[in-house]
């Protein structure tokens, strides 16, 4: 039985699946802005908040889920290591004494927020990843990327179609690999990763050889890709320019302040707290009425 | 009109001209002195064993050979009035569709309307005749459902269908097919065959077809062309290919075919259908049962497990086994209930899809039962359907060390050198090597695990390696390992096997000896089951019994 990654593209008639890509780019891309560069944790909240929203609005929970989970495992992990690695900041929690390489290791409520802060980063960058993923159908950007820079598409479709398979003979050579008897040669990291390189190969051969046959090396190049009318490019061109400008602004000119060292202080502005309330709201974009969740 | 529309109206679909080719490396040419001409229309089966030339045929028919494949080449082959020296693959893609074996490396696109869109637009089409030729393909092929789905969601019959209308979205005068069906239950290959006859007498489009088991398709064929050796043995109709196969060929010949020439009857039937008219013509013949027989009504209600001797090697009782593809767990087992004994030879059938392969991966532990309980006292042993996958090392003495290794390679017949590549060995003697991988350390001195399991080891196998594997099963059967195959060659379950398992969505739908369960179906029987639909005539040689009057 044949098993889709929670973020593999899957196609549904919803909003952003029917889109032309490059509103919806637009829009995803102000979520993505504002998550990696903003420093305002109410911001970067609302942000993944509006991600996730808008995830679910268009069939895409799976994803958002996975991308939490997994988002919100890297973000634990940011603001442990940030807590064991820097020592700065003047609220000790807990002093944790020497350790190899480390030095003196003091936990501080200043590094746990900095932390926190960059963990928050890479939990919104990964559900806005994870909509992405689920909603963007990757023929399509392929199709557009043809257009201007042929090898490089047929790298990128080449490694978009040996990905899952060299994921599929990976389960599959593990899975023998637990079969051996116990008497085998044990399979090693090492002859692991050769049987799979030299798969890949053949793979590759193969997968170049399909696309020998479609008419891939024709002289002249391909038409260009059939324009997709929805009625839905006007929201977002117009919500990604909107949450861009909001976003441009706050990152600008923003008048918040959140300070992490020596002590932590927290003081939004207008600006913050008017992106905050667009991204949140921004998320909304693209629920439709009617639809089922 | 265009040029390519021109010459496909006024040239043969394929000619080749004293063809000869060599693979980069190899010290054999793969084809040797080929010349052929297929007219506009012609459905033709390929037939031969393995490494006759087939593939390659069809490579050079669809320009992979030799600017793909490289090596070296001497003679012509023009498809459609196109010079395929001077042409390559994709200037051929218009007047020639290619589907291989194996279907998941032929799709490359995340969705199926833009894999059947992609060939169209590297032709420059524009959006409204791709649209068109991608609806049209779809209703030809009933997969108009299947346009929006992400293509890692497809089954292998469906991945395979696909396929076929990517070779034919460009409606191209000539289709080639490489083992299309090797990888389908017999219930998806028989829809492949009549659809592939369909699209033949509808659209036109000549038809090439390289495949094993020519039961299967010889029927739809209007011409068959046998190869061995890299060179062009026998070409001509079916009814003659099947006079020229039972004397010179018999491993290529049908088991109607085969059951014909050994009563003396002629002429030999190309499928089940002729077989059946020629017997009724015949007065006097073997009478031919029916379907609603009173003996076939006195079996109501699934056929039972026979009774074995020897201990139970397996036990499995009320088994679920619960996976989840990604949108939700779904039951792929039910309640299955199965016992084997010692020395049992059991084919386990069932469709794509029906459970088989995770039976057979509960049974060896590597998937958990959700309720249930699966019992393997004396050991089990499974070899998995890529024996590639077992296969790591460059040298087999790597794989298999010591004395425990050599014991392995004994209880396979395999007598090989420990420096050998297990690369360089052949298709039988890989599956072997990779049994012997499996129950190396397994093995009580001498004494084998109790049971081995196969999964699908007769996939794109001919009958001579077909053999050898029938060979293997006897050989650990003599030893009192009971063997589990699961197969959809229903001839060799018939040769294989004492026992049939038949799975249907997850549930043990049969379970019998195999006379029973192989002469009571229309897909899950054999040939000669199907000629004379009698309970428990199964084999050439029952027939050949029948129709000479000496079996009842």
């Amino acid at each position: 039985m044949k098993k889709l990654s929670p973020i593999a593209y899957v196609p549904r008639r919803d909003t952003l699946q029917t889109a032309s890509l490059g509103p919806v780019a637009l829009y995803l891309g102000a979520y993505l802005v504002v998550c990696f560069l903003s420093s305002d944790p109410v911001v970067i909240v609302s942000a993944t908040a509006g991600a996730a929203i808008a995830g679910y609005g268009c069939g895409a929970g799976r994803a958002v889920k996975f991308s939490l989970k997994l988002g919100g495992f890297l973000a634990l992990t940011m603001v442990i290591v940030n807590a064991i690695v820097t020592g700065r900041g003047s609220t000790v929690l807990a002093r944790l004494g020497d350790w190899p390489v480390l030095g003196r290791v003091d936990v501080t409520a200043e590094s746990i927020a900095a932390g926190g802060v960059i963990g928050l980063r890479a939990l919104g960058t990964m559900v806005v990843i994870g909509v992405w993923s689920a909603c963007v159908d990757p023929d399509r950007i392929l199709q557009a990327v043809h257009g201007v820079a042929r090898r490089s598409a047929l790298t990128a479709t080449l490694i978009s179609r040996l990905v899952p398979l060299a994921a599929t003979d990976y389960a599959r050579i593990g899975e023998a690999a637990a079969l051996r008897g116990p008497a085998a040669a044990p399979v090693g990291r090492g002859a692991m990763a050769h049987r799979l390189l030299a798969g890949s190969l053949d793979r590759a051969v193969d997968v170049a050889a399909t696309l020998e046959l479609r008419g891939y090396a024709r002289q002249g190049g391909p038409a260009k890709a059939r324009p997709v009318p929805s009625r839905w490019d006007r929201r977002f061109r117009l919500a990604g320019v909107i949450l861009l400008v909001v976003a441009l602004v706050e990152l600008a000119f923003g008048s918040g302040r959140f300070d992490t060292y020596p002590e932590i202080g927290y003081e939004i502005g207008s600006e913050g707290f008017l992106a905050a309330l667009a991204f949140l709201a921004g998320g909304f974009v693209t629920w439709r009425r009617g639809a089922r969740r | 009109m265009n040029p390519v529309a021109e010459s496909t109206t006024t040239s043969p679909a394929l000619e080749i001209e004293h063809l000869i080719y060599r693979y980069a490396g190899a010290t054999s040419p793969a084809l040797s002195d080929i010349s052929l001409s297929i007219e506009p229309g012609e459905f033709i089966v390929l037939a031969g064993g393995s490494g006759s030339g087939k593939t390659s045929l069809l490579r050079a028919a669809c320009g992979l050979v030799p600017h793909f494949h490289g090596g070296e080449i001497s003679g012509r082959a023009i498809v459609a009035g196109l010079d395929t020296g001077e042409n390559g693959p994709g200037e051929l893609a218009d007047v020639v569709g290619y589907v291989a074996q194996d279907p998941e490396t032929q799709i490359v696109s995340t969705t199926v309307a833009a894999e059947l869109e992609l060939p169209l637009r590297f032709r420059g089409d524009g959006p409204a005749q791709r649209a068109r030729a991608v609806e049209e393909v779809a209703l030809a092929l009933g997969i108009p459902h299947l346009l929006p789905r992400n293509v890692a969601t497809l089954s292998g019959g469906e991945l395979q269908r696909v396929a076929l209308a990517v070779a034919l979205v460009t409606r191209p005068p000539l289709i080639l097919l490489d083992e299309p069906t090797s990888q389908l239950d017999p219930v998806s290959g028989d829809e492949l065959i009549w659809l592939l006859r369909r699209l033949n007498e509808e659209w036109g489009v000549a038809v090439v077809l390289a495949e094993h088991r020519l039961e299967r398709c010889l029927a739809a064929a209007d011409r068959v062309i046998a190869m061995g050796g890299g060179r062009i043995e026998y070409d001509g109709g079916p009814s003659g290919f099947l006079d020229w196969a039972v004397t010179e060929r018999p491993e290529l010949a049908t088991p109607s075919a085969l059951m014909f020439a050994g009563a003396g009857i002629e002429p030999l039937p190309t499928g089940v259908k002729e077989a059946r008219r020629i017997l009724r013509s015949r007065e006097g013949a073997a009478p031919t049962g029916s379907a609603s027989s009173p003996e076939r009504r006195a079996e109501d209600g699934p056929p039972t497990g026979p009774a074995a001797a020897g201990p139970e090697v397996l036990s499995v009782n009320r088994a679920w086994v619960e996976l989840d593809p990604g949108d939700g767990p779904v039951d792929v087992l039910r309640g299955v209930d199965l016992s084997i004994r010692a020395g049992e030879k059991v084919a386990l059938m069932g469709r794509n899809g029906a459970g088989k392969s995770t039976l057979m991966r509960s049974i060896a532990g590597i998937v958990d039962v959700a309720s249930g309980a699966i019992e393997t006292p004396g050991g089990v042993a499974l070899l998995t359907q890529n024996p590639g996958d077992f296969l790591v090392r460059e040298r087999i003495g790597d794989e298999l060390p010591g004395a425990a290794g050599e014991a392995a390679l004994e209880a396979v017949g395999l007598d090989l050198s420990p420096d050998r590549d297990p690369r360089d060995l052949s298709g039988g003697e890989r599956q072997r090597l990779a049994l012997a991988i499996a129950l190396a350390g397994r093995m009580e001195g001498e004494k084998l695990p109790a049971l081995v399991c196969l999964d699908e080891p007769t996939r794109g196998m001919d009958r001579g390696l077909k053999n050898r594997l029938d060979e293997l099963a006897d050989r650990l059967s003599g030893r009192g390992t009971a063997v589990l195959i699961s197969t959809h060659d229903v001839e060799f379950a018939v040769s294989f096997s004492d026992r049939v398992v038949l799975l249907g969505d997850g549930e043990v739908v049969a379970d019998a000896d195999t006379p029973s369960v192989l002469s009571g179906g229309w897909y899950f029987a054999s040939e000669a089951a199907r000629v004379f639909d009698r309970p428990g005539l199964v084999t050439v040689e029952q027939g050949i019994g029948l129709l000479k009057g000496t079996e009842h």
